[in-house]
């Protein structure tokens, strides 16, 4: 039954950050909100979302800036708990959604592997036998042992992609990181989410490239403004999403050209 | 879709033998499959849920605090000789400042007798300091990965525990040296006296690491919080000092008497300073009683950290 491949089900899923509670508060600024009480200060980064991905599956999502996509990862990542409804994943999740952000820069990178092992609940054994291949393939050289705060972004990226892919895990979310590192690196983790794909394990991508959705992704979503636009094949996905960012620039423009229309405020010159 | 599906991995046809169960779990300190639900557990239930997690992420624990151990060290000259020599030159400094020039070190054998309260209290002191900022300072690890948070303020009073066995070897050093006619069998039970202050201060620092995320204030709060505590504890001084102040000041005595009943370091302190410095078993009833104070907050702070701790990634 096509049912049991079910890796992630996500039902009526939302989210909501409450402005009051968000950003670094004091003491005063939330008595002074307590006492105001100024409306609603909610807001729903993500509403109403249902969607399912079957093992073997590789869902692109993509959409405009700020339209939710990774708060959707971060959700099924089990980072962000959901304010409504449910999300359930079958299998063991490997996601390190912002690729080069290192565990500890202090440490070195053998030691963030062993860290990130740790944070990940991988058992201590298999770290230690997956190191080497682990260290060989981010192909850092002496780097390796270096505090990770002495690398650059691309070493810290693919430090971070070797860890995320090398744990074989049964759902694979990665968000933007295939953008990054050096054209060698590019075209080694392009081939390696390749074989993650024919392994048959299910993928989340969140990506601005659409060569890549076309290229490994069998399924496509497109968020906007939190809610679920469309949902398909890739080739349709990404050709809805280009004609609706045609249509929002053409709209852009417009108003653009009507503001100019009204009073600039006098600046510099 | 079919709801027994969710309760193990589902296994593909096309996947290898490696994807079955029994390896997940072999490979994995965590399930393998989880729900994620804007449904929250009570009260017990998620008490019960951070002992779990907690025990479940030993290790991660043990590495955290072993990176941190591994960190303090590198950076200095004499590296982690600054354990034993920390707690010295504090002792030093209020000998001096106390007990020479202000002549107020009325205590035989003072360097002694304010080192076993110094001792104990860098240890409370750096777990609450460092308390403050465990979860926080992980910000991007949060927003990252998901893992229980429980463990950072766990990992922090570890690490307290570690740099405190440390300490005792400037304590064992100073007593075979300067003061043997003070040795006692009495010392072996600061270990005893140690977990009843692990308790207590493990429950300060989850308190303060999650409050700290909504209100940044605590980490200056308790900076003079902490500072206030250290003088209005007896650590320079002796309950017998207390109680001659109290005698002498009719009005306020019994304000002075009441803070000094209340505040459990007042006996934790006085526990080391019997078992050390006088030689003498310590107050058992009023051990048991911290103990078990300790063990109500430790709780009542797990369960608010766990009320709280599904904002984190919202608010950091």
């Amino acid at each position: 039954m096509a049912d049991e491949l079910v890796a992630i089900e996500a039902e009526n899923l939302g989210i909501r950050y409450s402005l009051r509670l968000t950003r670094k508060n004091t003491v005063k600024t939330s008595v002074v909100q307590r006492v105001r009480r100024s409306g609603d200060t909610s807001f729903w980064a993500l509403r109403n979302v249902s969607f399912a991905v079957r093992h073997g599956e590789s869902l692109g999502i993509i959409g405009p800036n700020g339209a939710g996509k990774s708060t959707l990862l971060q959700v099924l990542a089990g980072i962000l708990t959901p304010s409504e409804g449910d999300v359930a994943l079958n299998g063991h999740i490997s996601s390190l959604l912002t690729l080069g952000v290192g565990f500890d820069e202090d440490l070195t990178g053998t030691d963030n592997i062993r860290l990130a092992g740790a944070f990940m609940g991988i058992d201590h054994k298999v770290v230690e036998e997956k190191l080497p291949g682990i260290v060989n393939y981010a192909d850092l050289g002496e780097f390796i042992d270096a505090p990770i705060k002495t690398y650059s972004s691309g070493m810290r990226a693919r430090l971070g992609f070797s860890i995320a892919t090398s744990v074989e895990p049964d759902i694979l979310l990665l968000d933007e990181v295939l953008s990054t590192g050096d054209a060698a690196f590019r075209e080694k983790s392009k081939q390696r989410v390749g074989e993650l794909v024919q392994e048959a394990k299910a993928i989340v991508l969140v990506t601005h490239d659409m060569n890549w959705v076309l290229e490994y992704c069998n399924r496509a979503m497109l968020i906007e403004k939190g809610h679920i636009v469309a949902e398909g094949s890739p080739a349709d996905v990404v050709r809805e999403h280009q004609e609706r960012s045609a249509e929002r620039r053409a709209a852009a423009q417009a108003a653009g050209v009507f503001s100019t229309a009204k009073p600039v405020p006098a600046k510099r010159g | 879709m079919v709801p027994h599906a969710r309760a193990r991995p589902a296994r593909g046809p096309r996947e290898g033998a490696h994807a079955t169960l029994p390896a997940v779990t072999s490979r994995s300190e965590v399930p393998s499959s989880f729900r994620s639900s804007s449904v929250r557990p009570g009260p017990l239930a998620l008490i019960r849920l951070g002992i779990t997690e907690t025990l479940s992420r030993r290790r991660l624990i043990a590495y955290l605090v072993r990176a941190g151990l591994k960190k303090s060290g590198a950076d200095t000259l004499l590296g982690n000789l600054w354990w034993i020599l920390d707690p010295l030159l504090q002792m030093a400094i209020y000998w001096l400042l106390v007990g020479v020039i202000l002549g107020r070190g009325t205590y035989e054998d003072y360097p002694l007798f304010i080192f076993a309260a110094i001792l104990p209290w860098k240890w409370l002191d750096s777990t609450v300091k460092e308390g403050v900022r465990a979860v926080t300072s992980q910000e991007r690890l949060i927003k990252q990965i998901y893992f229980p948070k429980l463990v950072l303020p766990l990992a922090v009073s570890v690490s307290g525990v570690v740099n405190f066995a440390f300490g005792l070897v400037p304590l064992v050093a100073l007593m075979l040296l300067v003061y043997p006619q003070r040795l006692s069998w009495w010392l072996l039970l600061i270990p005893v006296i140690g977990v009843v202050q692990l308790l207590f201060s493990t429950g300060l620092a989850i308190l303060v690491s999650g409050a700290n995320v909504f209100y940044r204030d605590i980490g200056n709060l308790s900076r003079h919080l902490m500072r206030f505590w250290f003088y209005l504890s007896p650590t320079l001084y002796g309950m017998d000092t207390v109680a001659t102040i109290a005698e002498k000041h009719p009005t306020f005595g019994p304000f002075i008497t009441a803070w000094f009943r209340l505040n459990p370091m007042t006996y934790i302190l006085t526990a080391y300073r019997d078992v050390i410095y006088y030689g003498r078993a310590p107050d058992w009833a009023s051990l048991l009683a911290v103990a078990g104070i300790s063990i109500v907050i430790l709780a009542l702070s797990v369960l608010f950290f766990k009320r709280v701790e599904p904002s984190f990634a919202k608010v950091l």
